[in-house]
């Protein structure tokens, strides 16, 4: 069996203090991303090996953070406008996440706008829950009816926090996010909920791709932000595997605690006991040893 | 309302989005939030350094970071101050017979202003309620009542008591307390219907203010409560320990769930530790599950199941065992201890005849413990 790919892109010019990332270098950053990922050269071949032109695509971002440390509207909107120059119709493209508050506090601008993408949370009336109850193993939970019926395709573009409960927080929990109840799910290390949720059909059928935002990495005392445990590391993460991709986070996690002399989480008793479910269940690979990674730096 | 209809209304999507597969742009409406919850301090949680804190409500004890919610999804670190989102957020208010809660020894035949607001700190499989109780607030209509209004309205209604009841009290605990506060100045009871997940704490300040508390005993053994309920039952058999150590009164309900919880074993055990514990005279129910939420895949509980249940409790001593959700059924009335008469004779939530007076059998004088008046 192929290792799975992940492909970490840097850029040197994002890892100081100061101003949002410009988008040009953001849209650079997902260029290189997509490129080493599927192998192909230019963007529309890039992008139309993951999604077709037709596909209404859902870019689930994690705002519960506040502007501090959520999924910055610049890399979610880089990343609508780029897709939408590369083959994908920008009016089938919906930034999303669960409440237009929280969203409108990480510094999102709510948009309607019929040219794309368009931003909004499940909350927006339209949206809201499904209707019926879904029941995955242990989990049964209302879906943002943006996942079930709103979109055909869906990328997790979540921010990576370490997390007092989970190990860590990336692309798989944020799908916590499109359920009605992720405070029930929260038990035992999140596991195996953060499996699960993720392995129920209306995420499992339209995830395509898992990009953690990790320009600022929160590596401890997550998921609240706090400054003087954020690295600003100026990276994305890219992966289709799920699980290779949170796995490669978590090791990013861990790197940066043990250059600030922190214990493992492991040692803290909270490693992600999700991702050896989730490789349990066929989800993806938790090994990074069965992890092809590819890691370039922007100049 | 069915639930379709329900939960159309409860996630606040008025527009229904076009017939099959549906554009992006269709049928989005106004982006106002949805919620309008309330920011008021939470009684019972200690603040740790880095904007954290810990709810000393429960015995979950949530530790939460900055924007966290806890468990039951009620309550919010908004910056290190722990607050209630549902003060005053009534999802439900109802008039019921009291017998709905039911209680059977407190006020018989007189009405509670019922009332409820979102959230849980359980999720149990078998949830009756599950479309308000393991929601978030902004998840369901509700209404602004504050303490003060529910105390009017119950008095305008002519209602004897209030009852926090259909989710889980415990999670509004201020909101109840406060509101209990207000009942009784106008000469109005309290009754509380819980699963009794609370801290000892809690329990002991908020028992003055109330004058009953119902217990739900979901099952009674460990493994049950861990698979079913996401539960402690020491918990909850410490609370009820609390509470029959009390002033307030207490009943517990059992629902029993088709092999799940019907071992008639652990029901004679938790008869058995109910009479030394709690004593012979605890009104003790057995309700009839009805399939709903995450266990939809069992059948009702039998009637004859619920009258072994029933016949096991009254074996080992118990003097108040009764049979709940089977209108019509003889397990239904209250039998006098002393002369076995039908000393109340109820058919569904309906009191049909009381022979209690002074607390006594009308027939033979023997003490009927309850709150008769």
């Amino acid at each position: 069996m192929a290792k799975p790919r992940v492909v970490i892109i840097r850029d040197a010019s994002l890892t100081g203090p100061g101003n949002p990332p410009e988008r040009a270098r953001v849209v650079r950053m997902f260029q290189r991303g997509f490129a080493l990922l599927t192998g192909e050269r230019d963007d529309r071949s890039a992008v139309m090996t993951v999604f077709r032109p037709a596909d209404r695509l859902g870019i689930k971002v994690n705002t519960i953070g506040g502007r501090a440390i959520s999924t910055r509207p610049e890399v979610s909107l880089g990343l609508a406008g780029w897709l939408a120059a590369s083959g994908l119709v920008g009016a089938n493209i919906a930034v999303w996440d669960r409440t237009n508050r929280e969203l409108r506090d990480a510094g999102y601008r709510l948009s309607r706008d019929p040219g794309g993408p368009q931003v909004f949370g499940t909350d927006t009336d339209g949206a809201g829950y499904s209707d019926e109850l879904i029941a995955h193993l242990n989990v049964g939970s209302l879906f943002s009816r943006i996942q079930t019926e709103l979109i055909t395709a869906s990328i997790s573009l979540a921010i990576l926090k370490d997390h007092g409960l989970a190990g860590v927080t990336a692309g798989m929990k944020n799908y916590f996010g499109a359920i009605h109840n992720p405070n029930k799910y929260h038990d035992s290390r999140c596991d195996p909920f953060v499996a699960e949720v993720f392995d129920a059909p209306p995420v499992k059928a339209k995830h395509r791709l898992s990009v953690l935002d990790a320009l600022v990495v929160q590596y401890h005392r997550g998921p609240s932000f706090h400054p003087q445990w954020a690295e600003r590391y100026g990276g994305l993460v890219f992966s289709f595997d799920p699980v290779a991709a949170d796995r490669v986070g978590w090791a990013l996690v861990e790197r940066f605690r043990a250059a600030k002399g922190l214990p493992s989480l492991k040692e803290e008793g909270r490693e992600p006991a999700y991702l050896a479910t989730a490789e349990r269940m066929g989800l993806g690979r938790a090994d990074l040893a069965a992890i092809e990674l590819l890691e370039e730096s922007l100049s | 309302m069915r639930r379709r209809e329900f939960l159309r209304n409860a996630a606040g999507t008025g527009l229904v989005i076009g017939t099959g597969l549906p554009s992006l742009c269709l049928n989005l409406q106004a982006f106002a939030d949805k919620g309008n919850l309330s920011q008021v301090e939470a009684r019972y949680y200690k603040k740790l350094p880095d904007r954290e804190i810990e709810c000393e409500l429960c015995p979950r004890a949530c530790r939460l970071g900055d924007k966290e919610r806890g468990y039951c999804g009620v309550r919010e670190n908004q910056g290190g101050t722990y607050y209630t989102l549902v003060y005053g957020k009534a999802c439900s208010v109802n008039i019921d017979p009291i017998e709905k809660k039911p209680f059977f020894h407190f006020l018989p035949g007189t009405s509670a202003l019922s009332m409820a607001t979102a959230g849980c700190n359980v999720n149990c499989k078998f949830c009756q309620n599950w479309e308000i109780s393991q929601v978030r607030p902004e998840q369901v209509d509700h209404r602004d009542f504050s303490p003060e209004m529910v105390a009017a309205e119950a008095q305008a209604y002519r209602c004897p008591s209030v009852a926090y009841t259909y989710t889980e009290p415990i999670v509004f605990y201020e909101y109840m307390y406060d509101t209990a506060v207000a009942a009784r100045s106008r000469g109005i009871r309290s009754v509380v219907v819980t699963a009794g997940h609370i801290k000892p704490q809690p329990l002991r300040d908020l028992i003055p203010v109330v004058d009953a508390i119902k217990v739900d005993l979901k099952g009674f053994n460990q493994k049950f409560y861990t698979e079913y309920v996401r539960g402690e039952l020491k918990t909850v058999l410490e609370t009820i320990g609390i509470v029959a150590k009390s002033k307030a009164w207490l009943e517990v309900v059992y629902l029993v769930i088709p092999s799940l919880n019907d071992s008639l074993t652990d029901i004679r055990d938790m008869a058995h530790w109910l009479k030394n514990e709690v004593g012979d005279r605890v009104p003790l129910h057995f309700s009839r599950f009805q399939p709903l939420y995450l266990v939809k895949n069992l059948p009702p509980t039998p009637i004859s199941t619920l009258e072994a249940a029933r016949e096991a409790a009254l074996a080992e001593g118990l003097k108040f065992v009764y049979i709940g959700n089977v209108p019509g059924h003889p397990g239904e009335h209250t039998y006098c201890p002393g002369c076995a008469r039908v000393v109340v004779r109820r058919t569904g939530f309906a009191v049909e005849d009381i022979q209690i007076k002074g607390g006594r059998c009308k027939f033979c004088g023997a003490p009927v413990s309850g709150v008769w008046g």
